[in-house]
């Protein structure tokens, strides 16, 4: 029972790992111990100890609050349900009941090579094993059959048919015989033949319900969890709108960390304004002889984020995402100049900070503010910026190219990303176009990689996670 | 140490905190696996509050340390008392000569001296701080970090350490060592992030406004004075005024202080023309107050409607 409690946690924390809650081994573990301390009984206590150990931002409660409504779902109180139907059918205390199991284990326990799992663990009443066998079975079947298909009969069916209800029904009989071979007095022999019995009913009932309705639901909210996991794999070019609206919170996470990256604060050590007071306190070491200056350290490294985003014709769908960055962004700090180009450049910060995200990429992309029907020319969209815009760019500014890097044949003008990348703290590129096209065709992104300080490759929600990951170890 | 969950909301509860089921499992749990609390919620709600009562139901004294920006291990920890070193070398001068006496050569005496430089780096002379306080002290202690996201970062990683260990080195001295591991809470108001390694130290606990029976329960705790009707009207109040766009939505700390107020005042009912006068106590912008006071008119509208006639809904709208 502990063991099957901690691999569920392990799997517990699997889960939350795959739905971008990051939960470290440390604190699976502490989930763990919490969950000994208050017991499993009660699912609220549970719930708080969960939550306390293995979520650490407010804003992963939702997720978490799903995830465990989910995981710790119906299905296990179902089996228990069935198991204490079945004591009450047999009119057995608590006590008797464990007797009787304790003893179709023994007399069982002698033939434990001969019974499939699914049999022992069914009359050992094991209900977590049981829990995870139809479980499992029921990932499955949802990865054989991503569509649900045929409604829950055919669910059943497949159910029954992959947890090994076949062969269970098969050692009925062999199970009902060892029970009137064994020694015990007839009237525990007969009590042993009706446990089999209404346990192997119990379990029809079980998956007729996990099947049906009452877990249903919640079959079709694990298939939710796994859409939104796929979602993040999912190429960016090939995203529908309404799957860009989807991940419309994610980006706006994301855009909170990137904020986080280019503001690093830089510790400036014996500069910075002279702190009479530190001095002095500093000198009482010395008898007040000021040996020691102190400086007020207290420097913060204010970014200053330039962006410009490619809104060309083949990029168009991954401009939409980008642009949501760019708003994102640009809605957290407002030291960011917002810039988007096809052939021609043009600034949008104004628009996007008066304009709420969806007005904001209708602006930027119907053409108002540059032509977006042009073919891509980076080279030209440099140097217009490098010539008209160089005083946004200073020491402390970060510039974030977001494109493809197809260039339609035209000039490069690499040496204009290089100008402005020698005003600027630094260049990162994030390219959705797999790495491996990098160079090829119209691609200049050899030319350009060379110029910037970061460049990636950013073809979906996850890739993203890991350069903004990759940007805050820096 | 509590005994069950629900010891842990019944002692919380002797002492005028009320306590919801989560955060009193959250308690139950730091206390028992011995894990800092880092507690974040908006301001108000009762987080420094969590601290103070957890030492008054344990019976433990508490120590705070109040983190701002430029707070330095000097101020967290422990500082030698220069003065009372000066002081002392100052009335010892004679006894330091009777030590030197004998000594011949300069380097003699520095060597004596050296020998000696213990008795001025005892703990004597050193200047306790909250955190070697809550570790060097002989009973176990409810130590509150309170608002670690105003501290710096190096600083949050200077406690970290601190957290993880229990212990501290004092060149000086050596390592001391914490006899008692403290019940360390942390108190945040998500002001930055704070880092992911402090996260994985400490139990999470996320602490929202109370519902209306909570905040009720907890008038009923905070202010058994107030009455049972005016006391009910202000949780209403408040409670909507909560969903409205404030610069600084009232905790209940602003909900007790507008309560005493009004009881303070002999008002008996929010319809009386004293309570616009009151709303100092819940509202501190000149914003906040025009909107709180339109929200209260609105309020008061709906109460007169549905006391003149509680079935004709009609006239409501």
């Amino acid at each position: 029972m502990r063991a099957g409690m901690d691999e569920k946690l392990i799997e517990f924390a699997a889960l939350l790992r795959d739905n971008g809650i990051r939960v470290s081994l440390a604190e699976t573990l502490d989930a763990v111990d919490a969950c000994r301390r208050v017991g499993l009984a009660d699912r609220a206590a549970v719930y708080a100890a969960l939550r306390c150990t293995m979520v650490k931002r407010a804003a992963d409660g939702e997720a978490f609050d799903r995830l465990f409504a989910l995981f710790f779902s119906g299905l296990g109180e179902v089996i228990k349900q069935a198991s204490q139907a079945v004591q009450r059918e047999l009119a057995l205390s608590e006590r008797e009941f464990q007797e009787l199991i304790d003893q179709l284990a023994q007399l069982l326990a002698a033939h434990e090579g001969e019974l499939s799992p699914l049999a022992r663990e069914l009359l050992a009443a094991d209900s977590a094993r049981l829990e995870r066998r139809i479980r499992d079975a029921a990932r499955e079947i949802r990865r054989l059959f991503p569509a649900p298909a045929g409604g829950q009969y055919r669910l059943r069916l497949k159910l029954a048919e992959l947890i090994g209800l076949r062969r269970l029904e098969r050692e009925l009989g062999e199970i009902r015989q060892l029970v009137e071979e064994s020694g015990y007095d007839p009237l525990a022999r007969a009590r042993m033949g009706q446990y089999v019995e209404r346990r192997f009913n119990a379990l029809e009932t079980i998956l007729q319900r996990y099947a049906g309705g009452e877990t249903g639901q919640d079959a079709r909210r694990e298939r939710e969890a796994r859409e939104q996991q796929t979602l993040r794999e999912k190429n960016l070019y090939y995203m529908s709108e309404q799957e860009l609206d989807r991940i419309k919170g994610a980006v706006a996470h994301l855009a909170q960390r990137l904020k986080s990256a280019a503001s690093v604060r830089r510790r400036i050590t014996s500069r910075g304004r002279f702190d009479a007071k530190k001095t002095l306190r500093r000198s009482l070491r010395w008898g007040g002889v000021p040996f020691v200056l102190r400086f007020d350290k207290r420097k913060k490294d204010k970014p200053q984020i330039v962006v410009l985003c490619d809104v060309s014709d083949s990029v168009r769908n991954v401009a939409r995402f980008m642009l949501q960055l760019m708003y994102s962004l640009q809605d957290l700090y407002w030291r960011v100049r917002s810039f988007i180009f096809v052939a021609e450049l043009g600034e949008v910060t104004s628009h996007f900070r008066e304009n709420d995200v969806g007005g904001a990429l209708e602006l930027a992309l119907n053409g108002a503010v540059i032509n977006v029907y042009a073919h891509s020319n980076f080279g030209r969209a440099f140097r217009i910026f490098a010539e008209d815009y160089a005083g946004a760019v200073n020491k402390k500014t970060t510039v974030l190219v977001l494109g493809d890097g197809r260039n339609n044949y035209n000039l490069p003008g690499d040496q204009f990303l290089g100008a402005i990348r020698r005003r600027a703290k630094q260049v990162l590129w994030l390219n959705p176009e797999g790495r491996a096209t990098w160079g090829f065709g119209d691609s200049e992104m050899a030319r350009y990689a060379l110029q910037c300080d970061v460049v990636e490759e950013c073809r979906n929600l996850n890739q993203l996670y890991r350069v903004v990951d990759r940007l805050l170890a820096r | 140490m509590f005994a069950s969950i629900d010891d842990v909301v019944t002692r919380f509860a002797a002492h005028g905190y009320i306590a919801n089921r989560r955060l009193a499992t959250v308690v139950y749990l730091a206390t028992g696996l011995r894990k800092p609390v880092l507690v974040e919620g908006p301001a108000g709600v009762g987080k420094t509050e969590l601290a103070k009562v957890l030492a008054q139901a344990l019976e433990l004294p508490l120590i705070r340390l109040q983190c701002y920006e430029g707070l330095d291990e000097g101020k967290a920890l422990y500082e030698w008392e220069y003065a009372k070193q000066l002081l002392y070398t100052q009335i010892l001068k004679d006894k330091i000569g009777d030590v030197l006496r004998d000594t011949r050569t300069l380097a003699g005496a520095v060597e004596r001296i050296a020998r000696e430089d213990a008795v001025f780096f005892s703990e004597r002379f050193i200047l306790p701080r909250p955190l070697l306080k809550a570790i060097s002290s002989e009973h176990p202690t409810v130590l509150l970090v309170d608002e670690i996201d105003k501290a710096d970062q190096e600083f949050e990683a200077f406690l970290l350490e601190v957290l993880s260990d229990f212990q501290v080195t004092v060149p000086e001295l050596g390592t001391l060592k914490a006899k008692h591991v403290p019940f360390v809470v942390l108190t945040s108001n998500n002001a930055r992030e704070l880092s992911d390694a402090l996260k994985r130290r400490c139990l999470h606990l996320y602490v929202d406004y109370p519902d209306k029976q909570q905040e009720l329960a907890i008038i009923g705790a905070k202010a058994p004075e107030a009455r049972r009707e005016l006391a009910e009207e202000v949780v209403n109040v408040v409670q909507s005024l909560r969903k409205l766009d404030l610069k600084k939505t009232p905790g209940i700390s602003e909900t007790l202080d507008w309560i005493k107020a009004l009881t303070l005042l002999n008002i008996e009912s929010l319809d009386h023309e004293m309570v616009n006068e009151t709303f100092d106590a819940i509202v501190k912008y000149e914003g906040d107050v025009r909107k709180a006071q339109e929200e209260l008119k609105e309020y008061l509208r709906r109460a007169r409607v549905r006391r003149a006639d509680g079935s004709d809904r009609d006239l409501l709208n």
